[in-house]
């Protein structure tokens, strides 16, 4: 799955975040912005959007804590909200201290009284700020490496995991 | 017929390590690599899980406190070896962070083993090991103790068919016994740090089952990884059966590419010998080792040249470039400080075999035992003694020179004592004449041959050493100051 072109890169330079997704179209946004869409559903309204965040934040979290622990997890996590919250100021954790989990349970709480067009920006802003720290950290073959299948539409050829 | 076990050996794809482990690594087993923080350790096992990971045969890599995984991943992934592609799938990393900080080693143990039992690996590492008891011993309350934790650890990956590596800083007095107990192999690695320079040595402490190379190796750490260089062996006597790498030795004798020099060797240089060419500054030493070089290339005998203080200005280097550029010759040019003698050894047997060279220079003995790490300045003189039997072994034609401080008061070859190394010894030395500086050599051996005792004046001209004719009506050549003297009897022992 990972080496697989990404065609769905054209919406990425309209996105409002400024810090996370300024400069050339970048598919691994454009694969997250999507991959948010497609977790939502038909569903548009601000609920369903933030449940979308939630589930991918936790798949994100289920692939890496394994292998870099929880608290390496949870520092990114911290990271990436203190990263996205000048752009969406009422998200409003800059002075909060919680683990990722708790972190998460304020964004997804902020999420759900906006709108749904703030809502979704807010929510591709979190995780696009998650993947590039981790490209900056680790790479962005190692990121793609452990991220991609979250982010990959499930279409059965690339769907199969490790069948062992 | 035999019904023993037989012990398959992974090659471990670290260059220079399966030599000094006997052949390779024992599979299925147990293995320490202990080292200082910094030592190289982390590298190591990476490099070993790379290169040894398969479908068939995949690893599992628990990281415990110590170094953080992202931190780890970061800095491995800067070496050629660290593929991403294999993550996940032949290569899978797992963090015992939350189960070590629970305390107890039983589960950590438990831990280890539901993973290993979900990956059925066939090599596990986990590092670091001293880590996760330093963090697990003060909670071992009602849990097991770290030497059972490490008994049971190796009985059950042992049982899974697992080769295991332990990686640990060094093991404190107390927990060492077990680790040496347990383990099947031991590696130590460790970075010493004297005056200005650093050196990495690698030891096997033990390695069940297999003749490992006895004795500390160095290693160096490059872009690729993790090289070691095997500490040169002396080939043995013929109890233990034919030396390896040894190439029989050719008859016959080269020639040296100065008219005139080849008389006075008794016919040229006995193929296999070793020369010294020891001579003050400016006396021509390099200008004769690249002559013998450039008469090699054209009697189509290659040649290879360690090189450790020249300039590129000079008009030998543009000979040796040119040779080097159409490929008729091989060139190790270092500069680096912090050698060991065991390096430049295994650079230049591999670029003996790749060049098929049957003739090597090594310019100069004072330029290389500058460039040797101090630390390994105590032995140069035994470690020469080690890289020449090695040469030797090989069956190539070896040309040293060394620089020699003139003195009138003794006569000697080299600064360190190394002339008896040699096979033979030619010395270059000033002496005034006619209110000039002039340049004489002479034969000093040709062991086993006959050859000339002149002392021959010659002269350095743009196209190399003319060597002249005996100064025969002089005596007290060597004292420096000659005096005319009543002609001598030819001077030729043939």
């Amino acid at each position: 799955m990972d080496g697989e072109p990404r065609t769905d890169a054209n919406d990425v330079g309209t996105e409002p975040a400024p810090m996370p997704l300024q400069g050339k179209p970048n598919p691994r946004h454009a694969a997250i912005r999507s991959a948010l869409e497609q977790r939502r559903g038909h569903d548009a309204g601000t609920s369903a959007i933030a449940e979308a965040a939630m589930a991918l934040s936790r798949e994100v979290t289920d692939r890496l804590t394994p292998m870099i622990g929880s608290r390496g997890v949870d520092a990114i996590i911290s990271r990436s909200l203190q990263l996205t919250t000048p752009a969406f100021p009422w998200l409003g954790l800059a002075g909060e201290h919680l683990d990722g989990v708790g972190s998460l349970a304020s964004f997804k709480a902020r999420l759900e009284a906006r709108d749904p067009m703030a809502a979704t920006e807010a929510s591709v802003a979190l995780l696009v700020a998650f993947t590039d720290m981790l490209v900056t950290m680790i790479g962005a073959s190692l990121t793609d490496r452990l991220l991609d299948p979250i982010w990959a539409p499930p279409a059965p050829a690339s769907a199969k995991e490790n069948a062992s | 017929m035999s019904q023993n076990v037989s012990i398959s050996l992974l090659a471990t794809g670290v260059p220079g390590l399966d030599a000094i482990l006997g052949g390779g690594l024992p599979e299925f087993s147990f293995n320490l690599i202990a080292g200082q923080p910094g030592s190289g350790k982390t590298t190591l096992a990476h490099q070993l899980m790379f290169a040894l990971a398969t479908r068939e045969r995949r690893a599992l890599f628990f990281t415990v406190l110590g170094e953080p995984p992202l931190k780890m991943l970061r800095y491995q992934q800067q070496f050629s070896f660290f593929d991403p592609g294999r993550i996940n799938d032949t290569i899978r990393f797992v963090n015992l962070a939350d189960a070590v900080t629970s305390g107890r080693l039983d589960e950590v143990l438990a831990r280890i083993l539901k993973e290993v039992e979900a990956f059925a690996p066939g090599l596990v590492f986990v590092d670091s090991f001293r880590s996760l008891l330093l963090e697990a011993s003060p909670h071992a309350k009602g849990g097991i103790t770290p030497q059972q934790f490490l008994q049971r650890l190796g009985i059950q990956l042992s049982s899974w068919q697992a080769t295991t590596f332990l990686i640990a800083e060094e093991p404190a007095a107390g927990d060492s016994q077990a680790i040496f107990t347990v383990a099947d192999g031991l590696l130590s690695l460790n970075q010493s740090v004297y005056r200005n320079s650093m050196v990495r040595k690698i030891q096997v402490l033990k390695l069940r089952g297999q003749a490992t190379s006895p004795g500390i190796h160095t290693f160096r750490i490059t872009g690729s990884g993790i090289e070691v260089f095997p500490s040169a062996i002396v080939p043995g006597d013929t109890e233990a059966g034919p030396a390896t790498a040894t190439a029989p030795r050719r008859d016959g004798r080269l020639a040296m590419g100065i008219p005139g020099l080849d008389a006075m060797l008794g016919g040229g240089l006995p193929s296999g010998y070793s020369l010294l060419v020891a001579g003050p500054s400016g006396s021509g030493k390099t200008i004769l080792a690249t002559a013998f070089l450039a008469e090699g290339v054209r009697l189509g005998e290659p040649g290879v040249i360690v090189a450790f203080e020249q300039t590129p200005s000079q008009s030998w280097t543009r000979t040796i470039d040119d040779l080097v550029r159409s490929g008729k010759i091989g060139l190790i040019n270092t500069r680096l400080l912090d050698l060991s003698i065991d390096e430049i050894v295994q650079r230049l047997v591999d670029l003996i075999h790749r060049m098929k060279a049957t003739r090597v220079v090594i310019d100069s003995l004072s330029g290389f035992e500058l460039a040797v790490a101090p630390t390994f300045r105590e032995d140069f003189r035994e470690s020469l003694f080690r890289m020449v039997s090695v040469l030797s072994g090989l069956g190539v034609t070896v040309l040293m020179t060394s620089e020699l401080e003139d003195r009138y008061t003794d006569l000697r070859f080299s600064p360190n004592g190394s002339a008896f190394l040699t096979d033979a010894i030619i010395v270059q030395r000033y002496v005034e004449l006619g209110s000039r500086l002039n340049r004489v050599l002479a034969v000093v051996k040709v062991r086993g041959s006959d050859h000339s005792n002149e002392i021959r004046q010659y002269e350095i001209t743009r196209e190399g050493i003319v060597i002249g004719a005996p100064l025969s009506e002089y005596a007290g050549l060597l004292g420096g100051k000659p005096t005319l003297a009543a002609p001598l009897e030819s001077g030729r022992r043939r």
